[in-house]
């Protein structure tokens, strides 16, 4: 009779660590891991507004900015996009061209990394301003200079 | 027509620098020789205006668009202070509005100022002859307009057509410029055709801007 309790007993203490140990694994395994994905949009215009339709663009990584790391043809819309080697930190040098025309961008990508960015451009009345500026100096100049003489 | 930084390797760059201040040197020289050297510095300073202002103005030919440049024009009416305009006119693009650029200040001197002197030269052609008319001033105006601008156009050509980058689809580019180049061609009509109608109403109004060149 004692004998026979004590292999209940002892079943019984199996079945509980069978049924408490697997879930204690579970709990200790877990772990999250997680990857980003980041794409590169560039977008292309020329300086009046319309889009680098067809232009090519080439992409330098940062370990080798000699040979191209990527080369394309932008949209219609003047625009690409390309997941840069996240396994590269530094600057990645952008180039866009078509018929002589185009620019370069510098992305930094690693720790000091920026959401947005461009090249160039000034608002409409930046240009404006400077037009004009430009303008009276010149104006000026050709005021003094065919100022009559006086005897 | 201009240039930007970046498109051209050094030793091109540093030739147009070399090439700038020889002809920079060259009319300054020819300027001084005048009796009166101050007195074209009025019409070269609103000139230089103009030409900074008008490659703003983007004429739609598709499936891209141009501007004009009037480099055939300053030429004709300035002479030697062409060059000199055109290459401060230039400068003041490429730092106010990346127009051009620095590095390539040189070159685009060269394609739109060195055009600039032979358009001079065409439209004192007019003087040959029995007498100075109106008629041929205009025509001698046309063709100093449309030369300077299509040589203009010729040699942009080729300094891009020789200096493609290995990076780039060849072909691609080749067509990207043949392209800019054919959307040129009406605009060598419409400079011809401006330069024309500016001198012809200059000789009718105030023949003596005309009479230094």
């Amino acid at each position: 009779m004692r004998m026979k309790w004590r292999i209940i007993t002892c079943l019984i203490f199996i079945l509980m660590v069978g049924l408490v140990l697997p879930i204690k694994v579970l709990a200790h395994g877990a772990k999250i891991e997680y990857t980003v994905n980041m794409t590169i949009e560039i977008v292309a215009t020329y300086d009046n507004g319309e889009p680098m339709a067809g232009a090519q663009f080439v992409v330098y990584a940062p370990d080798d900015p000699s040979t191209p790391w990527l080369t394309g043809v932008c949209d219609d819309e003047g625009r690409f996009s390309f997941t840069p080697d996240t396994s590269k930190p530094g600057t990645w040098d952008i180039q866009v061209r078509q018929a002589g025309h185009g620019d370069i961008v510098y992305i930094p990508i690693g720790e000091d990394m920026v959401v947005t960015g461009g090249t160039g451009g000034y608002t409409a009345i930046q240009i404006i301003l400077m037009a004009a500026c430009f303008i009276w100096g010149s104006v000026g100049t050709a005021l003094y200079f065919s100022r009559r003489r006086r005897a | 027509m201009h240039i930007p930084d970046g498109i051209l390797p050094v030793p091109v760059t540093a030739a147009g620098y070399a090439a700038t201040a020889a002809v920079t040197w060259y009319s300054v020289r020819k300027i001084n020789k005048k009796e009166n050297p101050r007195q074209d510095i009025p019409k070269a300073s609103i000139l230089t205006a103009a030409f900074f202002v008008v490659s703003w103005i983007h004429i739609p030919v598709p499936p891209t668009s141009v501007h004009l440049v009037l480099n055939g024009l300053l030429g004709a009416i300035l002479g030697y202070f062409a060059f000199p305009a055109i290459l401060i006119g230039l400068f003041f693009q490429a730092v106010m509005f990346q127009h051009g650029g620095l590095t390539t200040l040189g070159v685009n001197a060269m394609i739109m100022g060195l055009p600039s002197l032979i358009a001079y030269f065409i439209f004192r052609l007019r003087k040959f002859g029995d007498k100075e008319s109106r008629w041929k001033t205009g025509v001698f105006g046309f063709l100093s307009g449309a030369i300077a601008l299509a040589i203009s156009v010729a040699m942009f050509l080729v300094i891009l057509l020789t200096n493609i980058p290995a990076d780039l689809d060849v072909g691609t580019e080749r067509a990207a410029i043949y392209t800019l180049a054919i959307a040129y061609l009406p605009l060598i009509a419409i400079e011809g055709f401006i330069t024309s109608l500016l001198v012809v109403f200059l000789q009718r109004v105030r023949p003596r801007i005309l009479d230094g060149v």
